[in-house]
């Protein structure tokens, strides 16, 4: 694999450059020190303010970069009553910069969901021409909630990424996976440096050391294992079920779920379909036109969302629905997350 | 181009903390702020699905005019100017008090400030009110009198240390979902104490210490009966009485009678329960009253209120850190809207319209002479008055009466006869339909000012995204509107503005500049320009001085079912919508997951009545009469049934009764006489 060094003062000129030719989404503050993925404005007088904003430092976003390629509310196409129909497909070049390992992973998940039985070109023209930068953790962004070790997402990739980062103080480690990213930093070679042998040791260390600041473990395989095997104790679901406010963040906030509704909104002979993120954990999502709802229960629900993740997404395609990033605990107001759930499968404590 | 802008979420009093994002044309989706003190990264799913409603084609875009029946295009000067005369005509034939502003909780502070200011100032009238009389006129009144100041005693934050909640009245986890959050996990994370009073089983009942199911409308018998208990078993707090109250004979006197044997018999609820509320509320130090509208839609709505407040002061549990008596206010902006004096009775701040020496300020203030010195009518009683002629004409601000208020067909009835009706809203609401002008309002997103949340926190709304068509912001609209009345001095470059003139006059407010509520807002009372706000209230002194008790004998409630209206009938809200649905209704997922209205009745009702769920049942009151899907649940007592309020399709308020109490002239909707039959 190639390696490469550049400057930490280098990377705001490197994404100047950059937005000329990519629209570039990167962990941006917001006001309050709020840390979100934001796309770098084109016009000069603002796109200062933002690159003085940009945050690659271990603060992990609400949401992950999930809604680049798939975005909340999606207009799928426009129409009038003449049966004209324009479909409204992205295609910009984007380049994504500082995704998390785990997120990652989540993209590779939903590139596989898009397009293996048929091809969602609203998701992959958005995601075709992408590039994306990823940056390893140091540190565990969420500490308590992050638990990537134990899936073996994180906290830093091994293989199949453009371009990752190694943060090593001054400057970052730049591990080139393929041809695309390559690419990308030969166009751009004035920023980037061949690495000394101490850089790649330097970069060797970070990584060890990364790996042991992750805390959090859970027995993953063995959760895999039960979910397979076994039926979710009654018990766990119901304590689950009990606190669970039905807010839908563990959905919203989930770089693999891709469940989406579809609505109509029509005036005047003019209409727009759009999609909107849905989540399983709704009683709705599984009504049925005879009004019977076989998802009418809430630990119902919450089992599907456990099976889904740990047990049907692993059978399918042999990668499980869960990558470790943490974040349904963390937005979970009620403190129910995909670790606890491990914890209580496995070892037959109570987290909830 | 995408773009992220923190704002603060409309829906329901929390205040959250929430992205934005536009893509430049439209919302495409909302993200919760992580270090917002009461969002922190999470959201509940209204706010999730804030983006949504906004984008509809169905919003209004042109300011319109009724002419024979029928709605058509207008300029925005062609439609001020008709106002203008209509509202001037009705003022010179029948005098100043002949026209009534209803104001928004949904709307910022600056535009609640406006529309009494264009009251007050432009047409010297003191008519002017809004939902607050439908939700916590009573608390206003009650908390006011006991305690000096009407508002949540402590923080949302408090809620997460907290030992014991003392819940009535108050369907916390799913209307307020980031406070019943905080509960939920110091229940079961802490082992905090839960004291749930409520006729329903609720969410939290599954999880409640204990949980009281009293009847409704007897919650001053029941708070009379813990007091009672609490001074028999000598846990009051002696010092606290001594020191911070007055007026406590009094109340010890009449709850002598309240032993709990009468309590029992008249609430329901076993003298075990009683005892057992009213040791753990008295013996655990940081303990907090939660309620909501349980609590104050009763004809005895400020005695119920007062009676919360008095067992607060008995017992010492207020004016300390995570204790005291906490009000969920049901509306992102009503806390504000009452702080701006967009009531009949006051200015900004609860200055009083019959002071002269506060009308003199703001006359001052802004420039004009002889502000109207007599209380004005309230929201209730505005709508009685376009029935009798005693109003006639009414201007609404982003409300839905004709969902919201009781006894729709006596609301329909009264804008009817209304001369003239002006609706300014976002949609075509079920009111504005009867309306002789309509206005086109930029929506939350659209916008820029700020809110005031359950907390006393005044925070930022910030613009994300343009209005649709000639929309505008309604601080923009009202300014404009003054302009052509004569009265120029309601025109400001932005909301900023405003709230620098709102400082000057609110001393509550006098700190909070723009520049001072970044990031994410101060509580008040924020007295100046380096006051930090105030987390919690009355710390070592009441707002008034000494706290009064002010107990209350219990009263029934106005109308109980009897032989023929046998069933006990409650409204409120449901999670998944958010009052007249014209938000929420206009939101794929929460529309879904609650499509259409419908009524609970508990399984032994459905059998005698011979429904199954999903089955048809007619309910009927003295005043209308509803066709309604069954809910067969056990959350509803026998021969008691609870209807949502949100659904015009089905409107719970055709039902309900507008009798109302006598101070705070709030309706008594949570408790009316309906008869059920199958369909």
């Amino acid at each position: 694999m190639t390696k490469k060094v550049i400057n930490k003062s280098d990377i705001s000129k490197l994404l100047k450059d950059a937005n000329n030719e990519y629209n570039v989404y990167v962990p941006m503050e917001h006001i309050g020190g709020d840390v979100l993925f934001s796309l770098l404005s084109k016009e000069n007088n603002t796109l200062e303010d933002d690159i003085k904003r940009i945050n690659l430092s271990s603060e992990k976003t609400v949401n992950s970069p999930k809604e680049i390629f798939y975005p909340q509310l999606d207009t799928m196409m426009e129409y009038n009553d003449k049966g004209e129909i324009k479909e409204t497909v992205e295609n910009s070049k984007k380049l994504v910069f500082g995704v998390r390992p785990c997120d990652f992973h989540a993209i590779a998940h939903q590139d596989h969901f898009f397009s293996k039985d048929y091809e969602d070109k609203y998701y992959l023209s958005r995601r075709d021409d992408s590039l994306i930068v990823v940056i390893g953790c140091n540190q565990p962004p969420l500490p308590n909630e992050c638990f990537c070790t134990s899936v073996g997402t994180g906290p830093f990739l091994t293989e199949k990424f453009d371009i990752q980062l190694v943060d090593l103080g001054d400057y970052y480690l730049v591990e080139i996976g393929n041809e695309k990213g390559a690419d990308f930093v030969n166009k751009h070679e004035k920023y980037f440096s061949a690495p000394f042998r101490d850089e790649i040791k330097h970069a060797e260390s970070t990584k060890l050391e990364a790996e042991e600041n992750v805390t959090l473990k859970v027995n993953f395989n063995k959760a895999l294992q039960i979910m397979k095997t076994e039926e979710i104790p009654q018990d766990n679901l119901e304590r689950i079920a009990e606190r669970c406010i039905e807010c839908g963040a563990c959905v919203y906030v989930c770089p693999t779920c891709t469940c989406f509704d579809v609505f109509d909104d029509m005036k005047d002979g003019q209409g727009v379909r759009c999609r909107i993120w849905d989540t399983c954990v709704f009683s709705g999502y599984t009504k049925e036109a005879s009004g019977h709802n076989p998802g009418a229960k809430k630990e119902y629900r919450a089992a599907r969302r456990y099976e889904h993740k740990l047990k049907y997404d692993t059978l399918e395609s042999g990668i499980s629905g869960c990558i470790g990033c943490g974040r349904c605990l963390h937005s979970c107001p009620v403190d129910i997350g995909m670790s606890n759930f491990i914890k209580e499968i496995t070892t037959n404590q109570k987290y909830h | 181009m995408i773009k992220k802008t923190l704002t603060s979420c409309i829906y329901c009093g929390c205040g959250c903390g929430m992205y934005l994002i536009s893509d430049g044309n439209k919302l495409i989706g909302t993200q919760p702020s992580e270090n917002h003190p009461v969002t922190k990264g999470s959201l509940c799913v209204k706010g999730w699905n804030a983006h949504e409603f906004g984008n509809k084609k169905s919003r209004l875009t042109h300011p319109l005019i009724k002419e024979n029946g029928k709605f058509r295009k207008a300029s925005w000067d062609e439609a001020y100017k008709l106002i203008a005369d209509k509202f001037q005509t009705a003022q010179k034939k029948h005098g100043n008090d002949s026209v009534a502003f209803f104001s928004s909780a949904k709307t910022s502070n600056e535009e609640n400030y406006l529309m009494m200011k264009l009251s007050r100032a432009v047409f010297k009238t003191n008519n002017v009110d809004h939902c607050a009389r439908l939700c916590h006129a009573s608390t206003v009144a009650g908390l006011a009198a006991t305690f000096g100041s009407g508002a949540m005693t402590n923080s949302i934050e408090e809620f997460e240390r907290a030992d014991c909640f003392f819940i009535i009245g108050s369907d916390t986890s799913s209307q307020h979902p980031l406070i019943g959050s905080r509960i939920i996990n110091s229940v079961k994370n802490r082992g905090a104490k839960l004291l749930l009073m409520d006729p329903r089983k609720i969410h939290l009942s599954q999880m409640a210490t204990v949980h009281a199911q009293h009847k409704n409308g007897t919650d001053v018998a029941l708070l009379n009966g813990l007091m009672h208990i609490i001074i028999r078993e000598g846990l009051e707090d002696k010092k606290f009485i001594e020191d911070r109250t007055e007026n406590y004979n009094e109340l010890k006197e009449l709850v002598k009678d309240y032993n709990p044997q009468y309590v029992s018999k008249i609430t329901g609820v076993p003298q075990e329960q009683l005892i057992e509320i009213a040791k753990i509320y008295a013996t655990t130090r940081k303990a907090m009253i939660v309620y909501s509208m349980g609590i104050t839609q009763h004809i005895t709505g400020t005695d119920n209120v007062k009676s919360c407040a008095n067992i607060a002061m008995l017992t010492g549990h207020v004016g300390i850190e995570c204790a005291g008596v906490n009000p969920l206010r049901g509306q992102n902006n009503v806390q504000g809207a009452c702080d701006m004096g967009a009531l009949p009775v006051c200015f900004t701040s609860y200055q009083k319209v019959t002071d002269e020496n506060v009308r003199k300020k703001f006359e001052k203030a802004w420039g004009v002479t002889n502000l109207p010195a007599e209380n004005g009518l309230t929201v209730t009683e505005v709508v009685d008055g376009l029935g009798s002629g005693k109003v006639q004409a009414l201007y609404i601000m982003g409300e839905n009466p004709v969902v919201s208020d009781p006894n729709q067909n006596h609301v329909i009835e009264c804008l009817e006869k209304a001369n003239f009706l002006v609706v300014q809203d976002i949609f075509l609401t079920p009111t504005a339909e009867y309306a002789d002008v309509v206005l086109p309002a930029a929506s939350f997103a659209e916008k820029d000012g700020t809110i005031t949340s359950t907390e006393r926190r005044c925070e930022r709304m910030r613009k994300a995204i343009d209005a649709p068509g000639e929309a505008k912001p309604d601080w923009q609209i009202l300014g404009e509107f003054a302009k052509v009345c004569g009265y120029d001095k309601m025109m400001y470059d932005g909301p900023k503005k405003i709230m620098d003139e709102i400082t000057t006059v609110s001393p509550h407010y006098a700190g909070m500049k723009y520049s001072r509520l970044e990031p994410f807002g101060l509580s008040w009372p924020c007295l100046d320009d380096n006051h930090p706000g105030t987390t919690y209230l009355h710390k070592d002194k009441f707002a008034k001085g000494k706290g009064t008790f002010m107990p209350r004998p219990y009263i029934e409630p106005n109308e109980l079912p009897d032989e023929e209206y046998n069933f006990l009938l409650s409204t409120g809200r449901i999670y998944w919508h958010f009052h007249t649905r014209t938000m929420s209704g206009n939101t794929t997922t929460l529309e879904r997951e609650a499509p259409v209205p419908y009524v609970e009745i508990n399984p032994a009702d459905a059998r005698e009545l011979g429904v199954r769920n999903g089955g048809k049942l007619k309910v009927t009151s003295r005043r209308g009469t509803l066709e309604l899907i069954a809910t067969v649940t056990d959350k509803v007592c026998v021969k008691s049934c609870f209807i949502p309020f949100h659904y015009i399709e089905g409107p719970a308020n055709i039902l309900t009764n507008n009798a109302i109490d006598p101070v705070a002239k709030i309706p008594e909707l949570k408790v009316c006489a309906v008869k059920i039959e199958k369909v």
